[in-house]
């Protein structure tokens, strides 16, 4: 299968590994999102990241990015030398999301940007006529930042119904959860305060991811479209689920070995 | 000068469909002629300064030509972040008018007042930097940022302080453009913005030789000029609008002390914020900008030579 949630996360550990890197948690917890709209909905026409009649896939929550790079592997836009070598030095692949990377639409790390681009887009997808869709994720701790609801405002007033916000709700920011940071409250019903249409699901639940990206975009309400998956930070690894310190953790060959183990035994 | 806006917005609009004009519900009577002559091309996209510039990135992206209008106060201080990593860092054609630069906004405060824009603009890769000092400099600049495949920050000041040109100009980008020549001048003034009128009065007071330079393109700037102009000068004055730090004084600076270094005296905004409310011309006697207060620095700074 491609874009097996398995092989992604193992090949996330094999770049954590060998970069020595951070941001494990955030990247498990989009998984099986990603492969999703890899799989049955991000269309590229001649399988070119560039081609101008693809659709949009933006990361706006960039601290996930390795699970999009393992995608990437997987659509053979990059390869294994960019997964073993990752974090050296003059290498390419950067620890949050860059645009000059083919495949990856905006830069990111820096929060609560990709949205507005992704909007810009969905705006001129909608005047050219062209017909693509719009993704943009974001985080549940992301969506603290304003741009995020003054792109909202914008989208929903346009009526841009080719945009689909996907937020990974794994209640933890890189300092604890949002609940004791900034608490969120409904996040479906702020979206549709500000005029989305939107759904909840469990963001591990591919059946459940597919449906309801399928029901948003077959709608006939011409509205932005929210997705909320409620996902688990550092999903796939039981030592990592649910323990926010793998926002910062490193991997040494013990924990890597552990997390492979986890992955190969685990239910998912 | 806005009137110059208008027609230059006017006519790029109704020849290139793609030219897609952003502002922050600003303007307002600016744009009549624009949402009148291309309403589908104009879009006001809210008192929300970051999603405007993040959505032009977009726009560009999709093969637009977006071109974001605010008071350079929000545009691009509020939003330089947007600039820096949804615009600058992918090179994308989005043309910045900040309006109202400098004092402008004398009687409504800080938060409207904009001295610290070229700086941060300056320092920004691949934002080119633009500051006309009257309508025909505005055409050219806006013209030629048109023509750019990379993002430029065209700076707009005091719109209403007279024509430096009698004519329509045509010179190519990164070009100083020579006010006034003399035969023996020792001395060189190089002003932007609004400040090459006064640039040009405070010569005209002195009533001895002195070249005098305007300023529109800031960045990228024709370096091999300035090093002329340092090089014949036994000293320069360097005025505008703006803070004394990282604006036109500095980058003639930069340039005259690794080529040929000589005295140079910025006529500058010194490292404070407006105190007092009061007329543009209150402020700019606040700050040491109005004509008298320049004269007696520059005529002090020639005797001492």
């Amino acid at each position: 299968m491609k874009f097996d949630p398995r092989k992604i996360r193992k090949t996330v550990l094999d770049m954590a590994y060998a970069g020595s890197t951070v941001h494990i948690g955030c990247a498990f917890s989009i998984v099986e999102l990603l492969s999703v709209l890899y799989r049955n909905y991000l269309r590229y026409p001649e399988n070119d990241p560039l081609n101008k009649g693809r659709d949009y896939f933006l990361l706006s929550k960039g601290h996930g990015v390795m699970a999009q790079y393992a995608c990437m592997l997987e659509l053979g836009w990059l390869c294994d030398d960019d997964i073993s070598n990752y974090f050296s030095d003059g290498s390419n692949l950067k620890g949050l999301s860059d645009s000059r990377i083919p495949g990856i639409e905006v830069t990111s790390g820096s929060l609560g940007h990709g949205f507005s681009v992704g909007v810009g887009l969905a705006m001129g997808v909608k005047l050219h006529k062209t017909g693509q869709k719009t993704y943009v994720l974001v985080g549940d701790g992301e969506i603290n930042e304003g741009p995020i609801w003054e792109g909202a405002l914008f989208a929903a007033h346009h009526n841009l119904d080719n945009f689909m916000v996907i937020v990974d709700e794994n209640g933890f920011q890189a300092m604890g959860s949002t609940q004791d940071i900034i608490a969120l409250g409904s996040i479906q019903s702020k979206f549709e305060s500000f005029g989305f249409e939107a759904i909840t699901i469990d963001g591990h639940d591919e059946i459940a991811i597919n449906k309801a990206v399928s029901d948003l975009w077959r709608s006939n309400k011409q509205k932005p479209k929210a997705l909320i998956a409620r996902t688990v930070k550092g999903k796939g690894v039981d030592f990592m689920e649910h323990d926010n310190s793998w926002h910062y953790t490193r991997l040494n060959q013990k924990s890597y070995q552990r997390a492979i183990l986890s992955i190969d035994s685990g239910n998912l | 000068m806005r009137n110059a806006l208008s027609d230059a917005l006017v006519s790029l609009g109704k020849k290139d469909p793609r030219i897609l004009l952003l502002t922050g519900d600003h303007g307002y009577a600016l744009f009549d002629d624009f949402r009148r002559e291309c309403t589908e091309q104009y879009i006001n996209a809210g008192i929300a300064e970051q999603n405007m510039v993040g959505l032009a990135a977009g726009l560009a992206r999709s093969g637009f030509r977006p071109i974001v209008y605010g008071l350079s106060a929000f545009i691009p201080i509020r939003v330089l972040e947007q600039v820096k990593l949804d615009v600058a860092h992918d090179q994308l054609p989005v043309i910045f008018i900040g309006d109202g630069a400098g004092f402008v906004y004398s009687h409504l405060g800080t938060s409207h007042q904009s001295t610290e824009d070229i700086a941060c603009s300056r320092a920004v890769p691949n934002l080119s930097v633009y500051s006309p000092a009257d309508r025909f400099e505005l055409t050219q600049c806006l013209m030629t940022a048109y023509q750019e495949k990379s993002p430029v920050y065209l700076r707009i000041g005091k719109a209403d302080r007279g024509d430096v040109h009698q004519l329509p100009i045509d010179i190519k980008p990164g070009k100083l453009i020579k006010v006034r020549t003399t035969r023996k001048s020792k001395y060189s003034f190089i002003a932007t913005g609004s400040m090459v009128v006064t640039a040009i009065d405070v010569a005209d007071k002195l009533n001895i030789d002195i070249d005098i330079w305007s300023v529109p393109f800031i960045k990228p700037i024709d370096h091999l000029t300035v090093e002329e102009i340092c090089h014949n000068s036994e000293a320069i004055v360097v005025f505008e609008e703006h803070s004394k730090y990282g604006g036109l004084g500095s980058l003639i600076s930069e340039i005259s002390s690794s080529s040929y270094p000589i005295k140079i005296l910025q006529i500058a905004v010194n490292d404070c914020f407006s105190q007092k409310c009061g007329t543009y011309e209150y402020l700019l006697q606040e700050h040491g900008l109005d004509f008298s207060t320049v004269y007696t620095k520059v005529c002090s700074f020639l005797q001492d030579l």
